[in-house]
């Protein structure tokens, strides 16, 4: 099963389609064909982006994760708790001081928001989220996510790659690696940022994969976008056009006399890509082509949240162009009181001020993510997850803010194959730890990877030895959830 | 307590001391087969204990689920057999030791991130029952449907040492070939064996030209030169190849390029990763050291010690630290918490274990961190004990003397020097000096006045964190090399004056400095994030205490959106003072004192700390200040301070006369007097050259660290005993033989450091890992120079690796690595100047039929440069390869320096390199992938830097003044691809450029333009980045 994920022969089931495309003539084609395997590098040179078909029917096609860097609080935000509301200021049982970064006073801190109950579902959320509480019935809330990791860098890459040391590859790719991209003008995974995370490029990175499958970053602090997408103002359309064309009868002739070298046809292949990608990539990344009312949904003018309003629009153009794996991590401009840049969320002093400044600067948009999803039909074939680094502490870091928590935090995902309205697992009275229920990075990854479409044990590239998953040595599918 | 069984203990006790002889002993001895329960013991196990097994456990730890390949953790509970021998962290249940035992405490959940069952905690009153059964001594009627000992692995040391890597070098016979005509050195005859075995027949020598781009980019990462390529196609002797190998060997490129190889295999970067990927200012000197070994064709096995210990090997030398940088290469986080800092120390141990192995040996000891290798004879302990020759080694930012002996000898030879100058000074000091300033004060003081509101300080000394800074006499600050994003400036002056109620920072532009200044970024930019002024007594007689002057921001020439001179005195470090957008001009700032003025009786220093956090500090500038009556404005006047404090001094009655004052008058009064000055620059220029004992700071070890003890399941909360230093069994003669290299030869001696063991082991050919090392190095040398390793996986020599197809030609080269005394450029030889090698690319079917995968290399394909010799060789191309070499990693990706010298941080990889497939630097690489990818595309065709390129091509073509356009193709062809273009190509291109030469619209530049656009196209063409 699943073969051709070993790193040998990646996408060779292809290779006749590509090589035809590549425009290399029939003659030369015939003997590639007989020839192959010849090189150390064909294996992967053979366009390993080519789709492939997941093992069994996905319930979702693409994944955008909305990433609330700097770490909710889960007791503040979707994980009510009475007894915390009751007891504030007292003894925290069972606290441990030394959970987080800091040192935490043991003392109950309540949440400071009104909470109230949504939909039909029931579902308390906390008065921070006016918009996305509308949306509790299509979400699938897991509230008993717990990390190894307890500070930011590592714990975004325990999320995202499934270790928390550095030179794993991250969901995206592994996801981009195990189907291929439905669009071969666009990128399959695309990263969004303001201010970069902690960790940087290594919580999306590509980690020991082949390079074909790393992130490709769009920082909203950039006009420019996407590097080099852009022909320089001194060179003409036609003149790029007979440019390439040039290449290609060079380079076939070059090839030509090397029929074995398929990576040579690769190379022929990607300048044209790269010719529709300068089309193709501004087209879906030009949210002014979206009507004043969609522009109104999300907020983009709106000077609070205008920032991730446009990223998730342009997550949502994205996706509907056949990007496989959207991820935002939300920035700078979302930051609360006193947080630093790059961890918006981190309500170390006081929870009250930070928090209702971060969701002022995602809510709608992210709410507005949901909506339009669904009104185009794209929610069900589309999974969105929201969720921070981990938790936060039920007992005060100082008077007002709440420390870092990997013992407990909450994760929902909607849309594409999970069912809405439901609550897995538990934190206990305070939220301060997942009791029933518990789950892990490699869980959350399997029932991913499930609902792409894909077996986490059998999605496996060796490495120095090791065949690696993104998983690990564990992970089980979250079928409660499952739709 | 019948069906006590003390196996467990017996096993738990052997592990933690240490012991090999656990290794041999099976799961479960046949003779402990439990007596037949009774039967109350059977209704208690019927009712309370069997229903919970089956129900909450069987699905993923019983002979059903291991059917269904669900097992987890080899552990099955299906059976009394499987509860005792356990699975991957131990026994399961120790009988009439419910508290003991692992299966309660999961179920507890006492250990974390093994909470059983994983979906929620059974009831309490189960869990009671569990410990009662096993109270009782845990009655079982169950058989066991599988056998649990045959369904785990057992390594067994002897047989592993049979695998064919882990046997000792044996010198293979040279295969006798039929057509000896076709073998040029012994290593075509291994080849040539297999081929004529297979029936296949191997291509012929490549043209020259093509053997000579080869040649030249393998060995030196950089096409051959114009020059060099005349000259070698001119050559017709016999011996001319032989002697390019001889000439690009020597090159100083060669250490660069294989210098590179290496630094792939050891994850080499300059910055820790994780949270803040904090910089590592002095790691560079690693990156030198391994440049240098290369060039210096420092023996393979000296090489490793020295990365091993050189530390200890070499104490007193720079290179000892600098070899040690190897062990520190990696990834480790700045911010730790006490909740994971043993944890992360044992992350960074595997760092350094897994590097180790795989970079060294080609195994895979990271396989064997929590349990014994699934796949090779790598025992846990075997890990642990390498781990434990390392537990004493930690990361370090040291500053150490770059030059010992040599600064030592230098400095006795100046300070002779410099006698007789200070003695000229010393008897004008005392004998001329009164006289004549007396005589100036009468007749010349008079006619000077001073009313400027500013007073440019004189500097006294200046220093930098980084930063190499020089004043001059007009009291300026000038940069001289050495920059860091981050740095601290430090300036001293003195005033004899009282009343200081301002200071003046001037931040001047000067057009030797990026973008003209006044800062040091690329833009001309600074942010100057912190300025401190520490005022301090200056006679010694004073016992005031030094203040730190209280300032307020006043006014600057310009503020920066988001960055107002008010940040640079708040106590964060990451805002500060800039200027963008308005560099390249002179800027200044005020400050002013805030509450009464400074001065001390009897003089002043005053010692300015200017902090730049992030992007660089000043390259020019000066420092004032203010005494007047009142507060000097920005625009005021400013000049030197010396005529003041000259006067001050004047005016106190005994200030000329002290001794102390003495010295600083001089240097005020130099200004107004040559001969003064004569003598007191030849003192100071001097004094300038004086060979400093700079210490350099360098990124090495130190020793720290704690015990390490063996984890179960590597996990840290679960350690059981301490390991002392061990080392590979199966690369050992026996389990207990690492006292050959742990133990004094004499008894008198101290114990070698545990590193140093390790090094000694590692490079034993005799009984330690040594054939096994030399097998990896040769196989490293051959994937570079063929594109793929005979041993196909360069990291992995086990099981799960390739095997080779040619064991017998890289046990061959192993030995011939010993026989040349460990020395690589011989192996390169060997490896160039044979058939094999030299052989061209032509496709013979009948081959690739016989052959598809080409194991039996009997064909030469095309293969694509790496990232760095894409890069470098643009650079080239372009005219702008800067070959300086060695020193601080540059910062500035679009310098013309060879890219092993860019900075490597591990967040912030460069992306013109990481989009060619240079690899991430977090574990060893041994085999870089070759990727594909239109982001290459399209940086090939709009990227600045390529158009820069094209653009200096062209430039460098019609600098020939080409006769015509065919003649001006033809150049860029040889320069571009090391060839002439054929006819056909010329006319091709011809057309091209006139193609180009109307779509721009025919103007008199268009040919020009036209031109660059067939440069770009030439450096996007196949040819170029895939050598033949």
């Amino acid at each position: 099963m699943f073969d051709h994920h070993r790193n040998g022969d990646l996408a060779l089931p292809t290779r006749r389609q590509f090589l035809q495309r590549s425009g290399l003539g029939f003659g030369s084609l015939a003997l590639a064909s007989m020839l192959h395997r010849q090189t150390g590098s064909a294996a992967t040179a053979v366009d390993p982006l080519a789709l492939r078909p997941p093992l069994f029917a996905p319930r979702a096609k693409a994944v955008i994760w909305l990433f609330m860097t700097g770490a909710p609080s889960h007791v503040d935000t979707w994980d009510y708790k009475p007894e915390l509301q009751k007891r504030s200021g007292q003894p925290l049982p069972g606290s441990d001081a030394k959970t987080g970064f800091f040192t935490t006073s043991g003392k109950i801190l309540a949440s400071p928001f009104g909470w109230k109950q949504h939909g039909q579902s029931g579902t308390w959320v906390s008065d921070i989220f006016p918009h996305l509480s509308r949306h509790v019935d299509d979400m699938a809330f897991i509230h008993s996510m717990h990390l190894k990791a307890n500070n930011h860098a590592p714990a975004s890459m325990e999320l995202m790659c499934g270790a928390t040391q550095p030179g794993h590859p991250s969901a995206g790719a592994w996801i981009t690696y195990g189907l291929g991209t439905e669009n071969q003008n666009l990128p399959s995974f695309v990263v969004m940022h303001e201010t970069r995370p902690r960790g940087d490029d290594q919580i999306w990175s590509a980690g020991f994969l082949p390079k074909t499958f790393q992130a490709l970053t769009l920082d909203a602090r950039r006009n420019g976008t996407i590097d080099n997408l852009v022909r320089q103002q001194v060179q003409s359309d036609p003149q790029q056009r007979s440019s390439l064309d040039l290449l290609r009868e060079m380079n076939q002739q070059h090839a030509q006399q090397r029929p074995t070298q398929a990576d040579l046809a690769a190379r022929i292949n990607s300048f044209e890509l790269a010719y529709r990608m300068q089309m193709a990539a501004p087209e879906a990344l030009d949210v002014n082509q979206e009507s004043d009312a969609t522009k109104k949904l999300y907020g983009l003018d709106n000077k609070d949240c205008g920032v991730f309003a446009r990223q998730c629009l342009t997550a949502r153009r994205l996706v509907e162009r056949g990007v496989r794996f959207v991820q935002i991590f939300a920035g700078k401009n979302t930051g609360g009181d006193g947080a630093v840049n790059d961890v918006p969320w981190d309500g170390h002093d006081n929870i009250e001020t930070n928090h209702r400044t971060c969701a002022a600067a995602t809510d709608q948009p992210a709410a507005a993510l949901l909506k339009d999803l669904s009104a185009r039909g794209l929610l069900n074939d589309t999974l969105v997850i929201w969720g921070g680094e981990f938790g936060r502490t039920s007992d005060s870091q100082g008077s007002l803010g709440r420390d870092h928590n990997p013992n407990g935090f909450t994760i929902w995902m909607a849309g594409g194959g999970v069912k809405g309205g439901v609550h897995y697992g538990s934190t206990d009275e305070f939220g301060y730890k997942a009791v029933e229920n518990k789950v892990r990075v490699n869980d959350l990854h399997a029932t991913l990877l499930h609902l792409l479409g894909l077996d986490h044990e059998k999605l496996t590239y060796r490495n120095n030895g090791r065949d690696y998953r993104l998983t690990d040595l564990g992970g089980n599918v979250i079928r409660e959830i499952l739709a | 307590m019948k069906y006590f069984s003390p196996i467990a203990f017996t096993r738990a006790a052997i592990i933690s001391l240490g012991c090999a002889a656990f290794l041999s002993l099976p799961r479960l001895q046949a003779d402990e087969a439990p007596v037949q329960p009774s039967t109350n013991d059977l209704a208690f196990f019927e009712t309370k204990v069997r229903p919970v097994l089956a129900g909450k456990c069987y699905e993923c730890h019983s002979a059903a689920a291991q059917q269904k390949g669900k097992l987890k953790a080899g552990l099955y509970v299906d059976s009394r057999e499987g509860l005792m021998a356990g699975g991957d962290s131990g026994p399961a249940l120790l009988p009439g030791k419910p508290q003991e035992s692992l299966l309660i405490k999961v179920l507890r959940h006492e250990i974390k991130d093994a909470e059983m069952p994983p979906k929620g905690k059974l009831d309490d009153s189960a869990i009671a029952d569990l410990a009662k059964w096993i109270e009782m001594g845990a009655p079982d009627p169950r058989v066991a449907a599988v056998t649990v000992a045959g369904s785990r692995r057992i390594i067994d040391a002897v047989e592993g040492r049979k695998w064919w890597a882990f046997q000792p070098l044996v010198q293979p016979p040279v295969p006798d070939v039929k057509n000896k005509s076709l073998v040029r050195t012994p290593v075509d005859a291994f080849i040539l064996a297999k081929q004529e075995a297979a029936g296949l027949v191997a291509n012929a020598t490549a043209s020259p030209e093509k053997l000579l781009r080869r040649a030249t980019f393998g060995l030196t990462g950089l096409a051959p030169t114009m020059e060099e390529r005349e000259a070698f196609l001119k050559d017709t002797s016999p011996d001319a190849f032989a002697r390019l190998i001889d000439r690009l060997l020597g090159s100083p490129r060669y250490g660069e390029r294989w210098g590179r190889h290496w630094l792939d295999v050891v994850r080499f970067a300059e910055s820790g990763g994780y949270e803040f990927d904090g910089f590592r200012p002095g790691a560079y000197h690693y990156r030198d050291w391994v440049i240098r070994a290369f060039n210096a064709d420092m023996p393979f096995d000296e090489f490793v010690r020295m990365q091993l210990a050189g530390d200890k090997l070499k104490p007193d030398e720079f290179d000892g630290a600098a070899a040690v940088g190897f062990l520190v290469a990696g990834p480790y986080p700045g911010q730790t918490t006490v909740k994971t800092e043993e944890k992360i120390r044992y992350d960074q141990l595997d760092d350094m274990v897994s590097t180790i192995g795989s970079g060294m040996l080609g195994v895979t000891m990271a396989c064997a961190r929590c349990h014994d290798h699934k796949h090779d004879p790598l025992f846990q302990r075997d890990y642990y004990g390498i781990a434990a020759a390392l537990a004493t080694t930690e990361h370090d930012a040291a500053k150490r003397n770059s030059s010992g002996a040599e600064t030592q000898h230098a400095l006795e030879q100046h300070k002779q020097a410099g006698v007789s100058l200070a003695a000229a000074l010393k008897k004008y000091e005392t004998e001329g000096f009164s006289r004549r300033f007396e005589e100036w004060r009468k007749t010349s003081l008079p006619q000077f006045s001073a009313a400027t509101p500013w007073q440019i300080v004189d500097v006294r000394s200046v220093s930098a964190k980084s930063a190499i800074l020089v004043s001059d006499a007009e009291g300026q600050v000038h940069y001289a090399g050495n920059k860091t994003n981050d740095d601290l400036y430090t300036v001293k002056a003195v005033t004899f004056q009282k009343g200081v109620r301002a200071f003046r920072l001037d931040a001047l532009s000067d057009s030797s400095l990026p973008a003209k200044g006044p800062g040091l970024s690329d833009n001309g930019n600074f942010v100057l994030a912190d300025l401190k002024i520490i005022a301090r007594p200056l006679d010694t007689k004073n016992n005031a205490p030094p203040v730190p002057v209280k300032l307020k921001p006043v006014a600057a020439t310009f503020e920066q959106a988001g960055y107002p001179l008010a940040s640079s005195l708040d106590a964060n470090d990451t805002s500060g003072w800039a200027v963008a957008p308005e560099m390249g001009k002179d800027h200044a700032a005020v400050f002013a004192v805030d509450g009464a003025t400074v001065g001390f009786d009897g003089g002043t220093e005053f010692e300015f700390q200017l902090r730049f956090t992030g992007y660089f500090g000043l390259g020019r500038m000066g420092l004032a200040f203010c005494n007047g009556a009142e507060e000097a404005k920005l625009g005021d006047a400013k000049e030197l301070q010396h005529l003041r404090e000259i006067q001050t001094l004047a005016a106190v009655s005994d200030g000329l006369t002290l001794e102390a004052n003495r010295l600083g008058l001089l240097r005020w009064f130099s200004h107004f007097d040559a001969h003064t000055k004569a003598l007191l620059d030849a003192v100071s220029q001097h004094e300038r050259k004086r060979p400093v004992p700079e210490p350099t700071e360098i990124y090495t070890t130190r020793d720290g660290g704690r015990d390490v003890h063996f984890l179960r399941r590597g996990e840290v909360d679960r350690k059981e005993g301490r390991m002392s230093p061990g080392f590979i069994q199966v690369l050992m003669p026996s389990g207990d033989a690492e006292k050959r290299w742990t133990t004094a030869a004499e008894l008198e001696k101290p114990a070698p450091h545990p590193r140093v063991s390790l090094a000694n082991w590692m490079t034993d050919l005799e009984a330690g890992a040594g054939s096994l090392l030399a097998r990896v190095m040769v196989n490293r040398v051959w994937r570079q120079h063929f594109g793929r390793g005979l041993v196909p996986s360069s990291n992995d020599f086990g099981s799960q690796g390739a095997k080779p197809a040619n064991p017998a030609l890289l046990d061959w080269l192993a030995l011939e690595l010993m026989r040349n005394g460990w020395h690589l450029k011989p192996i390169h030889r060997v490896i160039m100047s044979s058939a094999v090698y030299m052989q061209s690319g032509e496709v013979n079917p009948a081959n690739v039929r016989a052959d598809p995968d080409n194991d039996l290399w009997s064909q030469r394909p095309a293969r694509r440069l790496e990232a760095e010799a894409i890069r470098d060789e643009l650079l080239q191309i372009g005219g702008k390869l800067d070959e300086k070499m060695f020193g601080p990693s540059e910062a500035n990706y679009e310098s013309g320096r060879r890219s092993v010298y860019l900075r490597v941080k591990r967040s912030e990889l460069i992306p013109f390199l990481t989009m060619f497939d240079a690899p991430e630097p977090a574990q060893s690489v041994g085999d870089r992938g070759t990727t594909t990818v239109p982001t290459q595309a399209l940086a090939s065709i709009n990227s600045n830097f390529m158009w820069d390129i094209a653009g200096r091509l062209a430039d460098r073509v019609q600098a020939t003044q080409p006769a015509s356009i065919e003649v001006a193709i033809a150049r860029t062809y040889e320069l571009v691809l090391c060839r002439q273009p054929t006819d056909s190509e010329i006319q091709r291109m011809k057309t091209f450029i006139d193609e180009q030469t109307r779509l721009l619209g025919n103007k008199p530049d268009s040919p020009a333009q036209a031109m660059r656009e067939f440069c770009l196209a030439m450096l996007c063409l196949n040819e170029f980045i895939y050598v033949d």
